[in-house]
């Protein structure tokens, strides 16, 4: 064949440039995959632990895929721990520690950001700066009082340790948040004779319920999460939630030695559940609300 | 960032009104009050109050069982000199914390990248990157104990099978450090990634526009404009996640206990140890006030340095 076997010289650079655009296209999807491995390898793991026969769980070297899958793992854990009963106590404890601390911190929030008032600044630094203040370390002193105030293994006082926790946060992201609505509403209203309440009730809260929603969720996903109030606080499996159970499946002498593992992986996975529903259902909204305080 | 003061548009005053504007403004302090004081109460009741308490505790030898509560002075931290755990708690919660931030940081800045490029299914990357933030730490140290299991592990075989070593994760001191921390930053680098992406998007588009036309390369796009304009976050978050990691405690108490030995104790587990295994009270608080002055040395360092930032940029 008789082509010129030197291409000119623009083609040479436009396919050194497609070839380079290929590389790194293909070097993208690598990063990508690695990425969604590391993330997501310990879901599975535990997925399919829960689903293991206990007999299997304990091979050498370990079964990357289960050979034969089972339900009794969950079977077991209703009959080894009140599950059903954390699990309730674990839903009424995010539920209301999320709620106590929205509806406080909306109330703080929207003085903070909208009445003029001298030490404002000071109140929310204040707010800000006890985020510091670390919650393992003023467990004794809560002990105490709560002792003597017969909080102890309350369903109430938990509630308010855990939403009390959680309010700085609140009120640093819902500051923002009030922040970015325009006044003019609240202005009008305001002038028309309007009492606090009513504002707050009639005018902010409606402009405000995506962000309370947001606030909401977050929230209840941290106290879902939480741990070391319950497990200080709550005595009986009257008021244990499910992060209690699972530490205590950890280092259940009656389990004999090593681990429960079947047992766990099946409480974790209903345990993720609710979360995971709740991310794929809210992700904007807890993606805006995880980074209006940081992002202005 | 910036903690900003809350603000409203200052309003202008005629004279003639100023008597009743005086008694409206008396009239929104007590609305503000009132507005603010559920929260604020609640925070100083179960926060800043328990926090001066425990100095008292502090100095004292309060245990439960055994009354009456006596003042001991420092005897506490006396006891501290001969205490091998709450020593090895001390170094290796700097530790802990020093380096998890930092990787933490690190790899946050690179997976925000990933998230902010363009591919298909971009959306569904993002997803999944919340969950290790939204899911208990409980449950991810119980996973990853049980996948850095010394035999029937899947990182543990893993490794194995990569390398041809058998690395022992959690049988000896290093490893173990090395798996708490592993798993931390797994944990908490999604949170950071998230925060990040936010801020690679407020980036006009035109900065890197221009760079482009003017030949840069992208290593030379990503000191130049992206590193200096989201330092501001890097920073505030690095601060953020060393006071807040100082306190560590679920994932000590679920992966570890602490062991082997105190290799991975840090001073949270320590205070529960002290206060709910032993019920030594008193010395628990002393433990605390330790973590206290660690927290007010470190996010003083922290916030030391995010001023500097915020001069430069």
């Amino acid at each position: 064949m008789n082509q010129p076997s030197v291409p000119s010289k623009p083609e040479s650079f436009l396919n050194n440039y497609r070839l380079q655009q290929i590389l790194s296209r293909i070097l993208l999807y690598l990063c990508i995959a690695l990425f969604l491995f590391i993330v997501l390898l310990p879901f599975y793991w535990i997925l399919m632990s829960s689903f293991t026969p206990r007999y299997q769980m304990f091979s050498i070297p370990p079964r990357w895929f289960p050979a034969a899958l089972t339900l009794e793992n969950y079977v077991k854990l209703t009959q080894n721990i009140p599950f059903f009963r954390y699990y309730l106590n674990s839903l009424s404890f995010a539920f209301f520690s999320a709620a106590l601390s929205v509806v406080l911190s909306f109330l703080a929030s929207y003085a903070l950001a909208r009445i003029r008032f001298p030490g404002s600044n000071l109140v929310f630094i204040i707010f800000i700066v006890s985020i510091a203040i670390p919650q393992v370390g003023t467990l004794v002193p809560l002990f105490e009082m709560f002792n003597k105030l017969g909080l102890i293994n309350s369903r109430f006082g938990m509630v308010l340790l855990m939403a009390s926790l959680i309010t700085p946060f609140t009120v640093w992201t819902m500051v923002t948040f009030i922040q970015q609505i325009p006044e003019e509403i609240e202005e009008a209203a305001r002038i028309d004779g309007a009492s606090m309440a009513q504002l707050l009730w009639h005018i902010v809260v409606p402009v405000m319920t995506p962000a309370l929603a947001t606030m909401m969720i977050i929230n209840f996903i941290i106290s879902w999460n939480e741990l070391l109030y319950p497990l200080v606080f709550a005595t009986s499996s009257e008021t244990k939630t499910l992060s209690v159970g699972l530490v205590e499946l950890a280092v259940d002498p009656s389990m004999g030695a090593g681990r429960p593992w079947d047992l766990m992986s099946a409480l974790s996975v209903t345990m993720i559940i609710p979360v995971l529903l709740l991310v794929l259902v809210f992700q904007r909204l807890i993606v805006s609300g995880l980074t209006k305080g940081a992002i202005k | 960032m910036e903690v900003q003061a809350p603000s409203s548009p200052a309003r202008s005053k005629s004279h003639g009104q100023k008597k009743r504007m005086s008694s409206l403004a008396r009239n929104r302090y007590f609305v503000a009050l009132l507005l603010l004081l559920p929260a604020l109460g609640l925070r100083l009741f179960t926060s800043v109050y328990p926090f001066f308490r425990t100095f008292y505790f502090a100095l004292t030898n309060y245990n439960p069982a055994f009354p009456p509560l006596k003042f001991i002075g420092l005897g506490n931290f006396l006891r501290m000199k001969s205490d091998m755990g709450v020593q090895a708690s001390v170094s290796f919660t700097i530790v802990f914390v020093v380096v998890s931030t930092l990787l933490q940081l690190v790899f946050g800045i690179m997976a925000a990248m990933l998230l902010n490029a363009n591919y298909r299914g971009r959306s569904i990357v993002r997803a999944v990157n919340l969950i290790p933030w939204a899911i208990a730490m409980t449950v991810a140290a119980m996973g990853f104990r049980w996948m850095f299991d010394d035999q029937y592990g899947i990182i543990t075989d893993l490794t194995v099978r990569l390398t041809g070593i058998h690395i022992p994760w959690l049988t000896t001191s290093l490893g173990a450090k090395a798996t708490v921390i592993i798993t931390n930053v797994w944990k908490s680098t999604p949170f950071l990634a998230l925060v990040f992406l936010a801020a690679l998007q407020g980036i006009p588009a035109e900065l890197y526009e221009a760079a482009r036309v003017d030949g840069a390369s992208s290593f030379q796009n990503f000191v130049k404009i992206t590193l200096p304009l989201i330092l501001s976050q890097v920073v505030t978050i690095g601060l953020f996640m060393v006071v807040w990691q100082l306190a560590a405690f679920d994932l000590i108490y679920t992966m570890t206990g602490g062991g082997p030995g105190f290799a991975t104790s840090v001073l949270a587990y320590n205070i529960y140890q002290a206060a709910f295994g032993g019920l030594n009270f008193g010395y628990a608080s002393a433990i605390s006030l330790v973590l206290f002055v660690l927290v007010f040395i470190m996010g003083g360092l922290g916030l030391l340095l995010f001023r500097r930032v915020e001069v430069e940029y």
